[in-house]
């Protein structure tokens, strides 16, 4: 297994690709309601788990919530680099177009800057984002972390 | 103007702070809403030794902010505003780890409201401290107060 701080400039850390199911919307909404107010909660009807309204709103359907693409992109980081980013990364996503319930999406991310620092750590800076089947960016962002030498 | 509606808010507010103590249900919910199974998230056998609260937390902390301080929309309860904002950006700085047990001090104000080609966003700014104040979190997040079609790119 290649150790967090090998990433050179230019090399893709290991994505992924889902389906946005309507189930997934609902799972996190479920989880956010729940989160935030401490009890079991199930998220109601808003332009992510309901279509009619999303029209409503202008939206030509349901779309995820834009946390969702972040979150995606938080997993392939802490899948990368572990305690590291978990202690200390920093991540920033804009959401650029609509990511609509049903589409499949590309996580992503890319070494854009690699700087030595003491004690063998890497400080890396990354390209982070999502795009559709066609290529096109849902979800553009960055990320920082620092990496650490295994003990 | 805090007290309102969230699209009353001006540039400059202020938040009432919240505090809450992390629980294993928040933290192990939210992994289950992103499909997060790392152990960090689900249970203390990971190298932290504890239960440790999801970094994109932050957004849930944001809301619990929201329903604080803006009882007209207070969405969490099912009050709803006539329209739906759009996330637009997230910036989550993380300082430390959270657990599950430790509780947290949530603060945070409106940078700026402005408006960009005709469209009214809100920048907020928020920390999260533990109690014994130790940074968790920084960050800073804008959202687009109204959604019109064709208007997110």
């Amino acid at each position: 297994m290649t150790a967090a701080t090998d990433f050179e400039v230019g090399a893709m850390i290991p994505g992924r690709e889902l389906v946005v199911t309507p189930e997934r919307v609902q799972w996190y909404g479920d989880g956010m309601h729940t989160a935030a107010t401490g009890e079991l909660r199930r998220a109601g009807r808003n332009i992510h788990t309901d279509v009619e309204y999303a029209r409503q709103q202008g939206l030509t359907t349901a779309i995820a919530d834009g946390m969702m693409s972040t979150a995606w992109i938080s997993s392939i980081l802490l899948k990368a680099f572990g305690r590291d980013y978990l202690e200390r990364g920093e991540l920033r996503t804009k959401y650029i177009k609509p990511t609509n319930v049903g589409i499949t999406v590309k996580i992503l991310g890319r070494i854009r800057e690699r700087e030595a620092r003491p004690g063998g750590a890497v400080r890396f800076v990354l390209d982070v984002w999502t795009e559709d089947l066609a290529g096109v960016k849902l979800t553009d962002g960055d990320a920082v972390v620092e990496a650490h030498p295994a003990d | 103007m805090l007290g309102g509606m969230i699209s009353d808010l001006e540039t400059g507010d202020e938040f009432a702070p919240v505090r809450y103590t992390v629980t294993s249900l928040m933290t192990a919910e939210y992994a289950h809403g992103v499909e997060e199974t790392d152990e960090w998230f689900l249970s203390a056998n990971n190298p932290l030794g504890r239960q440790v609260r999801i970094p994109l937390m932050i957004h849930a902390d944001k809301m619990r902010l929201l329903e604080a301080n803006c009882p007209a929309e207070a969405r969490l309860s099912g009050k709803h505003g006539p329209d739906a904002r759009v996330h637009y950006e997230y910036h989550a700085r993380h300082r430390s780890p959270a657990f599950v047990g430790e509780e947290l001090l949530v603060t945070g104000r409106i940078v700026e409201r402005y408006m960009k080609r005709g469209r009214v966003y809100l920048h907020y700014q928020m920390e999260v401290h533990t109690a014994d104040g130790r940074l968790v979190t920084e960050y800073t997040d804008r959202t687009l107060l109204k959604y019109r079609p064709g208007e997110m790119t």
